[in-house]
């Protein structure tokens, strides 16, 4: 695999002006000709339809759930990451680049994240231009907060809601190009498979979730924007949806997968209450901004939160990192969590769980001031585990979030297959091996408004189109591949659901390849899984429906996370380092901290799938940092 | 010339509601005029007849006649189409187990009923008083129905409907004139109840004839401002 | 570990052929408290699955009350009986031992059903696409901080900024009126000096959609507002009529749009 990340030249203030201005254009008469097919509608997938559509191209979306104001973008609460400096309290394009580099554990690219840094502030200034509602100072102009260990405060907010205000600013853009003409919307379509011809990605098949029909569109470039794969966990803070399926499909087609290995594992969730649970519930990290997380000092430790003296608790976060406290990076509170769990002083029922306790602040502050600040989570709270955050402290553990690694893009967003583009966290670009707070919506913006409408007509007007047609034996052969593989599941005549094995999947990894990894979990979980997926394929356990069946669909993506989860072990056991979200038993400090090893593992790990039962070929892309000298992260 | 804006009124679901909401603000309030009216009853046979009278003698009288017709035809044609919207957006009743989100009151749910009710009223009302025989004179007339145990059992009927009618109407037609703010929409909603209470009156007022409390009682001296409009 | 009970189930069954639905009936062993009314659900599937019966159709995503894509009517309650919040928020110890808890699906022609619990709300979609948006195109914006906002204006255009778009206003109200979710997009943008140019025709547009879709008529019952789970005011609803109500009377004639709308999975027939 030829891994060419076309970064630009010139310093790297310059760089993106300088792509800007060698990039090809493609002639507003001749937009109308392309069509571009653009898969997901999140905060990527919107955003990208809404620009691409104001240039004038044709735009075909499609969208799991039945509008595609559900993407699971919505759920984001925090907010909004934008170096605009409006705090005056030392924000730059520069520092904001710093930031996000650094807490990645400096695995991104130096050039990717400035860009990203740069443009944080044009999202900003265009989604207050669309009618995002962000929240105001009384002078009335933009209030910001600091947020996920920043010492600065550049996060622009919706309440807790900022994910869910963005998300329908970009689909109410969308949504007037519907009303344009540029842009057609299909909903409750599941892409299956994509159609590569003559080295480029040409089109899509889909499978209609009414009718079952397989539908193939084609086009002249495909744009994935269909998120992470959290779900690998089974349980995870992601929406039932949330699937590996298309970019695994453009892993099989030969786009590399970048560093699967790098999961994020969010501090603070709710703890899971039983076998019934299907999802997590985050709570927003703002949270930590008030609260001090502990547990007891002594083992097992059953009394009430309130009948354990002020003596007899730790403050871990604020003990061992004196200077963040309990705003350290989600990586370092999360895996912090986790050992005080393996010590034996973890609390709640099931002794999975740490405190984040309200009573400090509210002591100080008064409760008014807590609810008007976290009044939504705090009722959020109580409705799933019936207890008063007021008065009793938050049990809170960590669950899996987000996804870092993704497919592998160059510079202008392309995967390995050209005309084969990803966006958002469906690539693996800028947040390297640990994302901070408030940057995933900075990123799937970025790409969708400002990036792709720049490098994606750089790519029409280079590329020579050969004919396409949907009649092409291209498109029948991955037809025929994908009503075969529905076939075999709707013929399957086993006695455990797919959502068996789902959650089985999920315990391998939580347990094996989760928070902390080690070879020997690795190797456990690498013998698990396929035996796994061998078991799925023959004794799987589906309604028999080829028209709406929401098991088959379930069906689907369990079968990609089953072959994915394989590459994401994999790729954790090839990364002997810890860095980021990713931690490695045998790469640690004496104080248990992650050790990072920049000689060895400074490079993005890309998997290239060599074909069915092949072992998938790794290739390497050094990452060159001429502006940032790699340091040790620490927050001590 | 360009009458969309005003054919919009006819045309789409606001505009209706606005010409239902605007004639039905103005019926309440010939309502109330209308009770102040009755009221005059109290002050015996001499001083209702003279305001008829004074009325009567007034040259616009038939003109003000198409336009209450005009109002009440604006409110029903409006108020059924509405209701034949909603009929065919799939409203009513939609589940096996029906029932209030917490929203409605008596008096929102039985708007149709109550609508309907007094549209029977109201045609029974017109030939009864509008095209009766007038000769005996207008208190004669009114105060003999009034000691009629039949009519006022249908009269105190159809000032109950009103009564409902309105708790809900007069302060709806208010929303959807779009006069609803968080600082004053509970006066409109006040006002609302207490027109819709003084309604009662009407229903009150026959049951003091039936009851012959007129014949106990001297005529009542009305309120200085009244005498002064009066005479 | 909690001990659980026992429950009956009637819920509304409808297959992809059929015009209308009956109700059948589930009997559910050891519900735990703790779980939420889809986790029941879920555990019922893969029980049904498992005995070869076929699966419930119910549809939810991100189960934490902010997609909109969860809504059932639950014992006649839209979004069940917690008010103010989601399907997907409810859990199960708000029901006891031997009840009787009877599923429905959302109802209202605008809202073709699919199968069982399953429904096409698209029509929702429409209206936003006659005008629910700010004509901007990204890169052309003027710096953020250049028109400022009252903060309490700014809260006012975030509290109808805050729908979630499930359909819950309609389903409530007796009308099947779409007006709470379009009077709130209409509100959140006639508040913001952003949406000011557009203020005419987005009413007009939105309002001429929301007709032409089939949606009812308010007859200001606030039966939406009763159950919305983001507790939007029909004070928007009033908004939305002064708008209408300004754009006939007072503002200059905007050209009208045309109503182009996205194909939904489930065709509505007037539109073809």
């Amino acid at each position: 695999m030829k891994l060419n990340s076309k970064i630009p030249s010139g310093n790297i203030q310059q760089k993106w002006d300088n792509y800007k201005f060698s990039a090809k254009l493609v002639n507003p008469n001749n937009r109308k000709k392309f069509e571009i097919i653009i898969i997901g509608s999140g905060l990527a997938g919107a955003s990208a339809a809404a620009s691409l559509g104001e240039q004038g191209y044709n735009v075909n979306v499609f969208t799991l759930p039945d509008s595609p104001r559900r993407a699971h973008s919505i759920a984001a609460q925090g907010g909004i990451n934008a170096a605009k400096n409006y705090k005056y309290d030392g924000d730059s394009v520069y520092r904001l680049f710093y930031d996000t580099l650094k807490g990645g554990d400096y695995r991104a690219r130096e050039a990717n994240v400035y860009r990203l840094a740069q443009i944080s502030n044009q999202i900003i200034d265009h989604c207050v231009a669309t009618g995002v509602p962000f929240a105001r100072e009384y002078g009335g102009l933009l209030d910001n907060r600091s947020f996920g260990g920043a010492q600065v405060s550049r996060t622009f907010y919706a309440r807790g809601q900022t994910g869910q205000q963005l998300l329908l600013g970009a689909y109410s853009q969308m949504m007037r190009q519907v009303a344009a003409g540029t842009v057609k919307v299909f909903s409750r379509r599941e892409m299956l498979d994509i159609v590569v011809k003559d080295g480029k990605a040409r089109g899509v098949i889909v499978r209609n979730l009414v009718s079952g029909e397989i539908e193939k569109y084609c086009g002249h470039a495909v744009l994935l924007c269909t998120g992470g794969y959290s779900n690998v966990f089974y349980l995870s803070t992601n929406a039932a949806n949330c699937n590996i399926s298309a970019a695994w499909a453009a892993y099989k087609k030969g786009a590399g997968f970048a560093n699967p290995c790098f999961t994020q594992i969010h501090p603070t969730c709710i703890p899971r209450s039983g076998d019934h649970q299907s999802k997590l519930t985050l709570m927003s990290e703002s949270l930590r901004n008030d609260a001090r997380v502990w547990v007891p000092l002594k083992k097992g430790d059953k009394r009430k939160p309130s009948d354990i003296p002020q003596e007899e608790r730790d403050y871990y976060l604020e003990r061992i990192y004196p200077a963040f406290g309990n705003l350290v990076p989600r990586d370092i509170a999360s895996r912090a969590a986790k050992r005080m769990i393996d010590e034996g002083r973890g609390v709640g029922a099931t002794g999975q769980a740490v405190y984040l306790d309200f009573k400090d602040a509210i002591a100080k502050q008064g409760t008014e001031k807590i609810k008007e600040k976290y009044g939504n989570l705090f009722d959020m709270y109580y409705q799933i585990t019936d207890e008063n955050a007021y008065e009793v402290p938050m049990r809170i553990y960590p669950a899996p979030h987000y996804t870092m690694g993704g497919l592998w893009v160059d510079y202008e967003l392309m995967t390995a297959v050209e005309g084969l583009f990803a966006l958002g966290e469906a690539n693996f670009s800028d947040h390297g091996a640990n994302r901070l707070g408030a940057s995933a919506l900075m990123q799937g913006l970025a790409d969708g408004y400002f990036i792709i409408s720049s490098t994606l007509p750089n790519y029409l007007a280079n590329a020579s189109f050969g004919k396409a047609e949907t009649t092409d034996k291209e498109f029948k052969e991955c037809e025929e591949s994908v009503k075969s593989k529905i076939a075999k599941l709707l013929s399957a005549k086993g006695n455990k659901t797919p959502n068996e094995f789902h959650r089985q999947l999920g315990e391998i990894m939580w347990n094996y390849c989760g928070m902390s990894r080690s070879e020997e979990s690795l190797k456990k979980a690498l013998s698990e899984i396929p035996k796994l997926r061998e078991e799925f394929w023959q004794n799987v356990k589906i309604h028999q429906d080829s028209r709406f069946n929401q098991t088959l669909e379930k069906a689907l993506k369990t079968a990609d996370f089953l072959e994915f989860a394989e590459l994401l072990v994999k790729d954790a056991l090839e990364r002997k380092e810890s860095c980021g979200g990713h931690f490695r038993e045998e790469s640690k400090t004496p104080e248990g901290e992650a050790k990072r090893d920049d000689e060895n593992f400074s490079h993005v790990s890309v998997w290239e799938y060599a074909g069915e039962k092949k072992e998938p070929i790794l290739n390497k892309e050094k990452l060159e940092f001429e502006n940032l000298k790699p340091s040790v992260r620490s927050y001590k | 010339m360009n009458f969309k804006f005003a054919l919009r009124l006819f045309t789409s679901s606001i505009g209706r509601k606005t010409i239902m909401a605007a004639s039905g603000l103005a019926l309440a309030f010939f309502m109330l005029v209308h009770l102040a009216e009755n009221l005059l009853l109290l002050k015996g046979e001499a001083a209702y007849n003279g305001w008829v009278d004074f009325l009567l003698s007034n040259p616009l009288i038939p003109v003000a006649e198409i336009g209450l017709l005009i109002l009440f035809l604006a409110h029903i044609i409006t108020g059924l189409w509405v209701r034949y919207e909603n009929y065919k957006a799939g409203g009513f009743s939609k589940y096996e187990e029906s029932k209030s989100q917490g929203g409605r009151t008596i008096g929102s749910a039985t708007m149709i009923y109550t609508a309907f009710a007094l549209l029977a009223y109201l045609v029974y009302h017109m030939i009864h008083f509008r095209f009766a025989d007038h000769s005996v004179g207008f208190y004669q007339m009114v105060t003999e129905a009034f000691r009629n145990k039949l009519f006022v059992s249908v009269y105190v009927a159809g000032a109950l409907a009103l009564a409902l009618h309105l708790s809900h109407g007069f302060q709806s037609a208010f929303q959807t004139l779009g006069l609803n703010h968080d600082k004053y929409s509970f006066l409109i909603k006040a006002a609302g109840y207490a027109v819709a209470v003084s309604m009662i009156l009407f229903a009150m007022l026959s049951v003091y004839f039936l009851l012959g409390m007129d014949l106990r009682f001297a005529p009542l001296s009305a309120p200085k401002v009244l005498e002064t409009v009066i005479n | 570990m909690e001990k659980g009970f026992n429950i009956t189930l009637r819920v509304w069954k409808k297959s992809q052929d059929e015009k209308d639905g009956r109700f059948e009936t589930y009997k559910l062993e050891n519900v735990i408290p703790d779980m939420s009314f889809l986790e029941m659900l879920d555990v019922l599937n893969e029980k049904l699955l498992k005995e070869g019966k076929e699966p419930i159709a119910v549809e939810s995503d991100c189960r934490e009350g902010i997609c909109g894509c969860c809504g059932l009517v639950i014992n006649g309650d839209v979004h069940g009986p917690d008010e103010h919040s989601t399907v997907c928020q409810l859990h199960m110890r708000r029901f006891k031992d031997g009840d009787i808890i009877t599923i429905e699906p959302f109802k209202a022609s605008p809202f073709p059903p699919i199968k069982d619990l399953v429904i096409d709300r698209s029509a929702l979609d429409k209206i936003i696409s006659a005008g629910g948006y700010v004509s901007v195109n990204a890169g052309s914006a003027p710096e953020a901080n250049s028109i400022p906002v009252n903060k309490s204006l700014a809260e006012k255009a975030m509290d109808a900024a805050a729908c979630i778009g499930c359909g819950a206003c309609v389903a409530a109200c007796p009308n099947s009126a779409a007006m709470l979710f379009t009077g709130a997009k209409i509100s959140q943008l006639a508040i913001l000096p952003q949406g000011n140019p557009e203020r005419t025709s987005r009413v007009l547009n939105m309002v001429k959609a929301m007709d032409f879709l089939g949606f009812g008529n308010c007859s200001n019952e606030y039966e939406c507002e009763a159950v919305c789970p983001k507790e939007i005011k029909i004070s928007n609803i009033a908004r939305m009529n002064r708008e209408f109500l300004r754009a006939n009377f007072i503002c200059e004639e905007d050209p009208e749009m045309p109503l182009v709308f996205h194909k939904s999975t489930v065709d509505i027939p007037e539109e073809e």
